[in-house]
C-alpha cells in the first residue's frame, strides 16, 4: 500500500497554461544593477546575466507566483518553497531582446515528508522564446507547497 | 585552456549577503514576499530572525562563479537543488568540480556553502567550450 495513499488527493492541475502574454525586455539598466548586486559587472558583449533564465520566465509567464500558487489551491502566504530550479539554454539571452513564455504545469504530487510534514510537489516547464519564435531556453522548476494542514 | 576531471574550480566568494540587495531582487523578480525583506515576518513564520535570500539570487552566485572559471564559454545547462536557506549577513562561497570532458562540453559539479560549512545548494552544470580541449 502506497504510504501516501490516506492523503486527499492534490488538485488535478497538469496541463495548466503557464503561457505569457507581455513580452519581456531585459534592459542594461537592470541587469547591470542585477549583476552588481551579485558581486560582478555587466558582460561587455551585451548578454545578460544567465539568472534571467529565472527570472524573465517568472516575470512573464502567465500567471503570478500568487496565482501559481491559487491554481493549486495553495494560499501565497502560507510560503511556497523553492525545490530545484533546471535551465538549457538554446543561445544567450542578450540586453534589449524581446522574450515571451510558453509553459504548463506538469503535475503537482502530494507527499509525506519527515521535515515538512505532508507537501505537494509542484513541476512545470517554461520555454523562453524569442521574437523568431525560436526557443531560447527551457527551464524546469520544482516548487514544494507545504501542507501544514493535512499533516 | 584545458581542463581535467577531478579539477577543482576557483571559488566565488560573497563576504556578507546584502538585505539592501534583496529589496532590488523582489523588484526584478516582482516578488514582495516578505520573508525576503521584513524580519519581523521572518521571525513570526518561525523561520529564524533574518531575512531569507532569495533562492535565484543564490543560483546567481553558482553561475558567477563558473562564468569566472570558464572566461568567454557560457553555461549551457544547470540544475540546482535547493538545500537550505541563505540569511542575510552569510558569508557565501560558490565552487564546485569537473565531473566529465568531452568534445566541446565540460560537465561540473556545483554547490554554494554558507558560513564555511553549510550547503545550501548543489547541482550540476555543463559549460560549452569554443576551444578543442
Amino acid at each position: 500500500m502506497n504510504e501516501n495513499s490516506d492523503l486527499p488527493p492534490a488538485p488535478d492541475v497538469a496541463g495548466t497554461s503557464l503561457d505569457g502574454t507581455e513580452v519581456y525586455v531585459i534592459s542594461a539598466e537592470e541587469n547591470a544593477a542585477l549583476c552588481a548586486s551579485t558581486g560582478v559587472a555587466p558582460a561587455a558583449d551585451g548578454s545578460a546575466h544567465p539568472i534571467y533564465y529565472y527570472i524573465a520566465t517568472q516575470v512573464a509567464m502567465g500567471k503570478t507566483v500568487a496565482g501559481v500558487c491559487n491554481v493549486c489551491e495553495f494560499d501565497v502566504d502560507d510560503g511556497p518553497m523553492m525545490g530545484s530550479s533546471g535551465v538549457v539554454f538554446q543561445k544567450p539571452l542578450m540586453v534589449g531582446a524581446p522574450y515571451r513564455v510558453k509553459g504548463k504545469i506538469l503535475g503537482l504530487a502530494r507527499k509525506r515528508s519527515r521535515k515538512l510534514g505532508v507537501m505537494d510537489v509542484l513541476t512545470y516547464r517554461l520555454s523562453l522564446q524569442d521574437e523568431a519564435d525560436a526557443e531560447v531556453l527551457q527551464t524546469e522548476n520544482v516548487w514544494v507547497l507545504p501542507r501544514r494542514e493535512l499533516a | 585552456m584545458s581542463y581535467a576531471v577531478g579539477q577543482e574550480l576557483p571559488t566565488f566568494i560573497i563576504e556578507s549577503v546584502s538585505p539592501e540587495a534583496m529589496k532590488q531582487w523582489a523588484v526584478f523578480l516582482r516578488d514582495p514576499n516578505p520573508i525576503h525583506l521584513d524580519v519581523e515576518v521572518v521571525k513570526a513564520k518561525g523561520l529564524g530572525s533574518r531575512v531569507i535570500n532569495q533562492g535565484p539570487a543564490n543560483v546567481a552566485y553558482v553561475m558567477n562563479m563558473l562564468l569566472a572559471a570558464f572566461p568567454g564559454e557560457r553555461i549551457e545547462a544547470m540544475d540546482s537543488k535547493f538545500v537550505d536557506n541563505v540569511y542575510g549577513g552569510d558569508r557565501l562561497e560558490a565552487g564546485g568540480t569537473v565531473s566529465g570532458v568531452a568534445d566541446d562540453r565540460v560537465n561540473c559539479d556545483v554547490w554554494l556553502r554558507a558560513d564555511g560549512q553549510r550547503l545550501v545548494i548543489s547541482g550540476t552544470a555543463t559549460i560549452l567550450t569554443q576551444r578543442v580541449l
